[in-house]
């Protein structure tokens, strides 16, 4: 096999002096902002393939769903107005729409063309904040200046997000980021909602509670308690809505009675660094795959500019066969410069979601890293674990003189016996504690 | 061969957490529990607890075990009033009720 290695950075030094955020390394986040504006552009995704396959415009279309080709995951307008919803099976969808037209996503592409506009985005602030794919927030503190109120502001950033052939996007401005997503998804396509702070508390009292980031089985469980707006919410006193609902219940008491600001924080931008590899024949064997990603990643290990980082989110991408791809990321709870520690969850992630087709091109990206060595990774381990030692030796000591005074077994710990039983008395069980 | 380090477990030590509690429950027109009291040792009734069911939740059924000593119980997933979440089942084999921890 003869392939070609190349590790690159997708970013230059110069770019990012030039937005004024330079750290080591990469960047270091701007200062948050406490106003905010949130450009949303529902259906992202399919508006990506729209705009590639224009004749698709005015078919019922559907993409499926990257983890699973048997589901729905976005369905066009037209095909919503035959029944077809997320999260459906393509056999239910066709039943409800025989003209239905199934795309395979393609990830990587998507992601691309919203990279692309967030580094437009970028011209007018520097405080920029993706929240999902299709939505992203904007810090707009110190605007006022350069461009003018928010009308001018939204008007700006309009302008870049109806770029040619974009789909037309819904624009909210207000404080923190909460009132501005709210806003945007009150607005229509090019009649932005702007929410002055003195409004703010009016603008939300009015809003369903289905705007609050809550469960679903949370949604239903506030409707079926009879609350409907923010204003019913927040008439209830908070602890009475903590008791109720926890963690998630206080966040979202606070964020109807407008009590917090988010404010955009901004993000990292990312300075990847990238080893890939094209192969001379397309490839669908698993075990060369995880061969080839493992090899990759030591190849970019190696990169100096990794030197005194640890590995944060990696990212493999890849070109198939016949137009397709495919793409998995991992988010190292424990960051990493080790190759095997970083594949492990990559092999995880291959085996949920394999390619659907033959690779052309792969490539391994590093794209966050957290400051750190190898060495400090072994201190971590070892205090970690002279920690766990030490606990267990109180555990054993205290157990000791537990037994002595009461000179009978009194300490026990539970175990796992059925976990998967149907009936409840036999998952877990006592056994002595042993010292 | 090296003998895994680990104490081994001894199932006779083993002690059965969450076991069923007898008790009685008078049901409504739908078989769904009403009211639950304990029952206590020697079946004294002078001892026995009554409550009152709040709320039913969720019911189901469980048939397992067929092919041994057959399993059948009626579940009721319920909360008491004062506040109690317990689930409580019938024994569909012998008409007895049970409650357990949720």
């Amino acid at each position: 096999m003869t392939a070609s290695f190349g590790i690159h950075s997708e970013d230059s030094e110069h770019d990012l002096r030039a937005h004024g955020h330079v750290g080591a390394h990469g960047c270091v986040p701007p200062r948050p902002s406490a106003n905010a504006a949130c450009l949303w552009i529902p259906l992202y995704a399919l508006h990506c393939e729209e705009r590639r396959r224009p004749e698709l415009a005015d078919r019922p279309t559907a993409l499926l769903t990257p983890e699973d080709s048997r589901r729905i995951w976005l369905a066009a307008p037209q095909a919503r107005r035959e029944g077809v919803r997320s999260g459906m099976t393509v056999s239910q969808a066709i039943g409800l729409c025989p003209s239905l037209t199934l795309l395979e996503p393609d990830p990587v592409h998507y992601d691309e063309q919203f990279a692309h506009l967030l580094t437009e985005l970028e011209n007018i602030s520097p405080v920029i904040e993706p929240a999902e794919l299709g939505r992203v927030f904007i810090g707009v503190d110190g605007l006022e200046g350069l461009i003018g109120g928010p009308a001018e502001q939204l008007a700006a950033i309009q302008a870049v997000a109806d770029g040619p052939g974009r789909p037309a996007g819904r624009l909210g401005w207000g404080k923190g980021k909460f009132v501005a997503w709210v806003a945007a998804a009150r607005a229509k396509p090019g009649r932005p909602v702007i929410v002055p702070p003195a409004d703010r508390s009016a603008f939300l009292q009015s809003q369903p509670i289905a705007v609050l980031p809550l469960h679903p089985d949370n949604h239903r469980r506030l409707t079926q308690l009879g609350l409907h707006t923010l204003a019913d919410l927040v008439a209830l006193p908070e602890a009475a809505v903590v008791a109720q609902f926890g963690r998630e219940g206080r966040a979202a008491w606070r964020l109807a009675a407008g009590t917090v600001d988010e404010p955009v924080t901004g993000r990292v931008r990312p300075q990847p660094i990238s080893a890939s590899l094209d192969f001379p024949a397309p490839v669908a064997d698993r075990g060369l795959l995880t061969h080839t990603i493992a090899v990759l990643i030591e190849h970019a290990l190696r990169d100096p500019r990794r030197t005194g980082w640890r590995v944060q989110t990696v990212r493999v991408r890849a070109a198939l066969e016949q137009e397709g791809s495919w793409m998995i990321e991992a988010i190292l709870k424990d960051p990493s410069a080790l190759r095997d520690r970083i594949a492990a969850p990559l092999h995880a992630r291959l085996d949920q979601t394999p390619p659907t087709g033959a690779i052309e091109h792969l490539a391994v990206e590093f794209t966050s890293f957290v400051r750190g060595t190898d060495e400090l990774q072994l201190f971590a381990r070892d205090a970690v674990a002279a920690a766990r030692a030490g606990r267990r030796r109180a555990l054993r000591a205290a157990a000791l003189e537990i037994q002595t005074r009461l000179r009978r077994q009194s300490l026990y710990r539970v175990i796992e016996v059925q976990p998967w039983s149907r009936l409840p008395e036999r998952r877990y069980a006592l056994i002595a504690f042993e010292h | 061969m090296v003998p895994p380090a680990r104490t081994p477990l001894r199932p006779d030590r083993l002690r059965t957490l969450n076991l069923p509690k007898r008790v009685l429950v008078e049901v409504d027109a739908c078989g769904d529990p009403e009211t639950v009291r304990s029952v206590a040792s020697g079946d004294d009734a002078r001892n026995a607890k009554q409550a009152i069911v709040a709320e039913v939740f969720e019911t189901w059924r469980v048939n397992d075990e067929w092919w041994r000593i057959p399993i059948r119980r009626q579940y009721a997933e319920v909360l008491l009033e004062g506040g109690k979440h317990v689930m409580l089942f019938e024994d569909l084999e012998t008409g007895e009720w049970f409650m357990q921890r949720v």
